[in-house]
């Protein structure tokens, strides 16, 4: 708790109904502590309630029940935003503006001095790849530049901790690996990062931690290595074999793929190797090689949504 | 301070909109073209351009404040710009006072550009400038604000043409209040005289306010009238934005 940047306790978001509607449970009791310098994605399919809890964390919305705590103090007040960057999904940015006098305009809320502003612009726009283009109007934009000023706006204060809505979802591939390259940069300069994300593969090769949220309840939460990288969920074994050496119902095994005298089987249980092996010995079958597969993020979202 | 960094924002995006920009060049159009209408009249023509250009700026104002009022409050929540400033170290009324005064400001300098060219205009005819319609202009500039502060009232919580409708309905029946008020009188038995009273009570009198016909006229402008309407108008200023604040600062931004 002490190094908690972020603490949730019973956080509940119930949505009013309007006119005659139900209300809708956007979020139920959430409990969550992120601690510093910790990358934390926050998974879950379309409606979990992921940017449900990330509006609630920036004060854009109000709590029905629970309490946030941002480094240390309570969120209803101002001061807990000074060291907050954040970047909405997909965001909107005022197109009448450059990207510099936008920049401008956010560090002033923030309060920073003539001199810090403009070393701090400077330095942003290289960063995220817009040298350059500072002094283009932001309507001129494409969706990805405006996801990386997005960025440079929610660093604009060296924030301690940054709040990522989708930070990848509208970004091509070699933006997405400049993004992912910048987070990892930023983890590096130990800031605590808590990001939501659709893209498994993207959040599995940069978080530390992982939550995964369904119909507004948190059902899994755990440090990525311990979840998806110890062991392994499947061992694909190929060889080769004479032709007419043995038929498929032989091998003992339902999952194999055939490819002229190539073949590859699939076993979940690292104890039916060695049977496997042997047989394929017996028949005079080669060996081409022997892959653990670990389980990856994926499997454990798919295995977790399904549920 | 945060205060002044939103409005300065919010004056930047009113002077590089162009609609408003056409606005404005059309009422200053309007008012030059005073000079012809006024020849049409028959030994009147100072006081028809004073009149006409008065009530194209009264006009013209009005719209300006509506289409921006209405727009830049709106704008902000349907394109989810707020999202960024929202969740910065700002209060939610520093935002909302933030916008009021850039968009004050952006009227102010429209109004200033109106009454030159009215100014003009009165110098061309009359050799002299008629200074006596400053107080006009003033009470017209405070009646353009609360117009504002009710635009910003509605949009905060509301669609952007309700706002529009509900804004123009409170600005017609804040001209028509001594009528309200004469029909509840005479009609005191009608059933639904209670809601014209309580209307009544509620939209202020804009034509304390308006100034324009004892200036055009020539007609003695006691100093309290003037100052009744100035504080009366900024008094109603007060409690819109008061109001404003309280829907924005419990309003949930989803």
């Amino acid at each position: 708790m002490a190094n908690a940047v972020i603490r949730i306790e019973n956080l509940t978001k119930v949505y009013k109904g309007e006119l005659g509607q139900k209300s809708v449970v956007g979020l139920e009791d959430l409990r969550l502590d992120v601690e510093e310098g910790e990358v934390y994605a926050f998974l879950g399919p379309n409606g979990a309630g992921k940017t449900t809890t990330i509006k609630l964390l920036t004060r854009l919305l109000y709590p029905t029940r629970g309490k946030i705590w941002i480094l240390g103090r309570l969120n209803t007040t101002r001061e807990s935003m000074k060291h907050v960057g954040y970047l909405p999904e997909q965001p909107n940015l005022y197109g009448y503006l450059t990207g510099v006098e936008f920049l401008d305009f956010i560090a002033r809320i923030f309060g920073l001095d003539a001199g810090t502003r403009k070393t701090r612009i400077g330095d942003l726009l290289h960063r995220v790849g817009l040298s350059g283009k500072g002094k283009q109007l932001i309507r001129s934009y494409s969706r990805g530049m405006l996801q990386r000023l997005g960025m440079a706006q929610a660093l604009i204060n060296d924030p301690a901790l940054l709040i990522l809505d989708e930070p990848m979802s509208a970004l091509d591939p070699i933006g997405r690996k400049d993004f992912r390259d910048l987070i990892l940069e930023l983890k590096k300069g130990k800031k605590t990062i808590f990001f939501s994300s659709h893209i498994l593969s993207d959040a599995e090769m940069v978080s530390d931690r992982v939550g995964i949220l369904k119909e507004g309840r948190l059902i899994h939460t755990g440090k990525l290595d311990e979840l998806v990288g110890s062991q392994a969920s499947s061992i694909e074994v190929t060889f080769t074999f004479e032709p007419g050496a043995f038929p498929p119902s032989d091998l003992g095994v339902t999952d194999a793929l055939f490819q002229d005298r190539k073949v590859m089987v699939r076993i979940h249980r690292e104890e039916d190797l060695p049977d496997l092996i042997h047989r394929i010995e017996a028949k005079q079958g080669r060996l081409l090689s022997v892959v653990p597969l670990k389980k990856n993020l994926e499997d454990l979202f798919m295995a977790e949504i399904g549920r | 301070m945060r205060v002044w960094t939103v409005a300065w924002n919010t004056f930047r995006e009113s002077i590089r909109n162009r609609v408003m920009l056409n606005i404005l060049l059309f009422a200053i159009a309007l008012i030059l073209l005073s000079l012809v209408v006024g020849d049409w009249s028959m030994g009147h023509q100072v006081k028809v351009i004073k009149d006409f250009g008065l009530s194209a700026m009264s006009l013209f104002g009005l719209l300006i404040a509506l289409f921006i009022g209405i727009r830049l409050m709106v704008q902000e929540l349907e394109q989810r710009t707020i999202y960024i400033i929202a969740s910065k170290p700002i209060q939610r009324w520093e935002i909302v006072l933030g916008k009021f005064f850039g968009l004050a400001v952006t009227i102010a300098i429209n109004l200033f550009l109106m009454a030159l060219t009215l100014w003009i205009v009165d110098w061309v005819v009359e050799k002299r400038i008629d200074l006596g319609l400053a107080p006009a202009i003033v009470l017209m500039y405070v009646e353009i604000l609360l117009v504002v502060g009710f635009a910003l009232f509605f949009s905060s919580f509301t669609s952007p043409t309700l706002s529009a409708v509900a804004t123009i309905v409170v600005f017609v029946i804040g001209h028509m209040s001594g009528f309200l008020r004469d029909y509840v009188q005479i009609y005191p038995d009608k059933g639904f005289h209670w809601l014209l009273k309580a209307i009544y009570y509620v939209v202020p009198n804009l034509e304390n306010l308006n100034l324009k016909s004892t200036v055009v006229e020539h007609l003695e402008l006691p100093p309290h009238t003037f100052g009744f309407g100035l504080l009366y108008g900024l008094g109603y200023i007060f409690v819109v934005l008061f109001l404003t604040v309280s829907i924005f600062e419990r309003r949930d931004l989803k």
